[in-house]
């Protein structure tokens, strides 16, 4: 018997449902667009006094980061084990709807969320005085939103594994514990010996140093050898995150 | 089964073992067109991993799993399945016609929106989120789901547990029609009157098999005319030497006797224990039919 074709636009329908959810859910949404912002101006501009424009900048490329991590971690992670504790993964997994289209879609719920935290920090960082020209800013922006992906990728194949509460306490340590000791929040070179080795393991230090070179911040290592980590640590989770799907019998 | 050449989706030697325990052990299934066909069997007898292996969720240990002459997982297969399960939920902050609109979406020719929401007697919802729905109306939406595209195979997962007695008889009403116009529809369900009422066909599933394949009428003409129950202390063996007596098995504490002429069987046995009490005859149900089907085999004395 014929195998019939995959109907136009269930990709993008399924993306434009998924930030359409994610937009009508205020408890998930305020507090992961309103932490990195909350973060970035007490450190970055309550705290010191007068702080120079060039700290303010580095800053920046870290609390990016921050902001991708908090969406891609609990949208996917926490999110997709409620979900499947719930019964919906169950409902598209039985329904013609390709996986990939689901991953997609949450995908870009997480890159939506990201950005509405991005204009709240870039915002303060250009209140703080940081001034880039326009194609450092977009390869900027466009690095943080890219760090969505490792995250999410991660979060998904945990959410494929955990109970609803388990994944919500290992997304808050993985969210909390990456962003310390990738140096998002205090820049690697001041953390101790120890909390930079074990930061190495982090995509979030390797983001973190991409997104330096990008602001023209000091970094630790190549560029490109950070480049080459969080392509296999994407890679790592994107088999994470398949063999999840393929094993959970939901 | 020698008419299954003609099945949408069939089990073929299918063998499952889930958490140690072999729970299919070489099962045949073949589902037919335009057919409405019953799954019935206690728990644990491998209704539910049957389902989940048409369905794509699960993939055999031995044997194959074929929807449309395809393997379930590849969603080209589904593309021609409806499935209403009770274990699935709905997004709580989609609306319903959003929600029915996205999987039509997933079909290349869906029914139309308003169509589907008559159908499934949900037209007054559709603005209404997913989350602020009772049981019945959530169970009514699962529905819809499954017939917004066109399916040839509807799977339905006791489809009326938690809904009304009216909004069943609605639901078998559609599901006769579609099974009419020439879909396959395989129906699970523990509500033994449904079973009866909607299926051309009745599968009953033991321990991993299939140990009955036939209509609800035949079922129910092998199950004998009447069902006498009553306390006794005949033994099942003896007293399915009663006149007329087909079968005789212990239900718990009730001797539960089948026979083609309660009237015989019953003075003979008030002959053979005078003391007996709760006396009870009625007509053979389907339920009856497959209780004597399933009734372990040390305590089955046929006549």
């Amino acid at each position: 018997m014929t195998a019939l074709a995959l109907p136009t636009g269930v990709w993008r329908r399924e993306a434009l449902t998924e930030v359409k959810r994610s937009l009508r859910l205020p408890q998930f949404l305020l507090p992961t667009v309103l932490t990195p912002a909350g973060f970035y101006g007490l450190f970055t501009l309550a705290l010191p006094h007068d702080p120079a424009p060039g700290f303010a900048a580095a800053t920046l490329a870290g609390y990016g980061v921050f902001a991708a991590t908090g969406p891609a971690l609990f949208g996917f992670g926490a999110g997709v084990a409620v979900e499947r504790e719930q019964g919906l993964i169950e409902l598209k997994r039985v329904s013609p709807m390709p996986a990939g289209a689901y991953v997609g879609a949450k995908l870009a719920a997480a890159v939506t969320t990201t950005a509405l935290a991005l204009v709240l920090i870039d915002a303060l960082s250009i209140v703080a005085g940081v001034r880039l020209a326009p194609a450092t800013w977009a390869l900027l922006t466009l690095l943080h939103l890219a760090s969505a992906i490792p995250f999410a990728l991660i979060g998904f194949g945990m959410g494929m594994r955990m109970s609803a509460k388990g994944a919500v306490a290992v997304a808050n340590a993985l969210f909390l514990g990456c962003s310390v000791l990738g140096g998002l929040w205090i820049p690697s070179r001041l953390l101790p010996g120890w909390m930079q080795m074990i930061g190495a393991w982090t995509p979030s230090y390797h983001l973190g140093q991409l997104a330096r070179v990008i602001v023209g911040a000091d970094t630790i290592g190549s560029p490109w050898m950070h480049a080459a980590a969080i392509i296999a640590m994407t890679v790592a989770g994107a088999a994470w995150a398949w063999t999840g799907w393929r094993r959970s019998p939901a | 089964m020698t008419d299954d050449l003609a099945a949408v989706a069939r089990l073929s030697g299918v063998s499952k073992r889930l958490g140690g325990r072999a729970v299919l052990d070489g099962l045949d299934l073949g589902i037919r067109a335009g057919e409405v066909t019953a799954l019935l069997g206690p728990n644990g007898a491998g209704k539910t991993t049957s389902v989940a292996l048409l369905t794509g969720r699960l993939a055999p240990d031995a044997g194959t799993a074929q929807l449309f002459g395809l393997d379930p997982r590849r969603p080209a297969a589904r593309r021609r399945l409806g499935v209403m399960l009770q274990s699935a939920g709905l997004p709580d902050v989609l609306t319903i016609r959003e929600l029915v609109a996205l999987h039509s979406g997933y079909y290349p020719d869906p029914r139309p929106l308003d169509e589907v929401m008559m159908l499934a007697g949900i037209a007054d919802l559709a603005d209404r989120r997913c989350g602020a729905l009772s049981g019945g109306q959530a169970r009514r939406v699962q529905y819809a789901l499954a017939i917004c595209g066109r399916a040839d195979l509807l799977v339905l997962d006791e489809p009326t547990a938690a809904m009304d007695r009216g909004s069943a008889r609605t639901l078998w009403g559609t599901v006769r029609a579609l099974a009419d116009d020439g879909a396959a529809v395989l129906l699970t369900s523990h509500d033994l009157a449904e079973a009866d009422a909607l299926a051309d066909r009745v599968l009953v599933m033991d321990a991993g098999r299939i140990v009955a394949d036939d209509t609800p009428a035949a079922l129910r003409a092998r199950a004998g005319g009447s069902v006498i129950r009553c306390r006794t202390a005949l033994e099942p063996a003896v007293a399915a030497l009663l006149p007329a007596a087909r079968e005789a098995v212990m239900e718990g504490a009730d001797l539960r006797i089948l026979t083609g002429d309660a009237a015989g069987t019953v003075a003979a046995l008030l002959v053979a224990d005078p003391a007996l009490s709760a006396l009870r005859i009625a007509d053979a149900t389907l339920e009856d039919a497959i209780a004597t089907l399933l009734a372990p085999a040390q305590e089955r004395i046929a006549a």
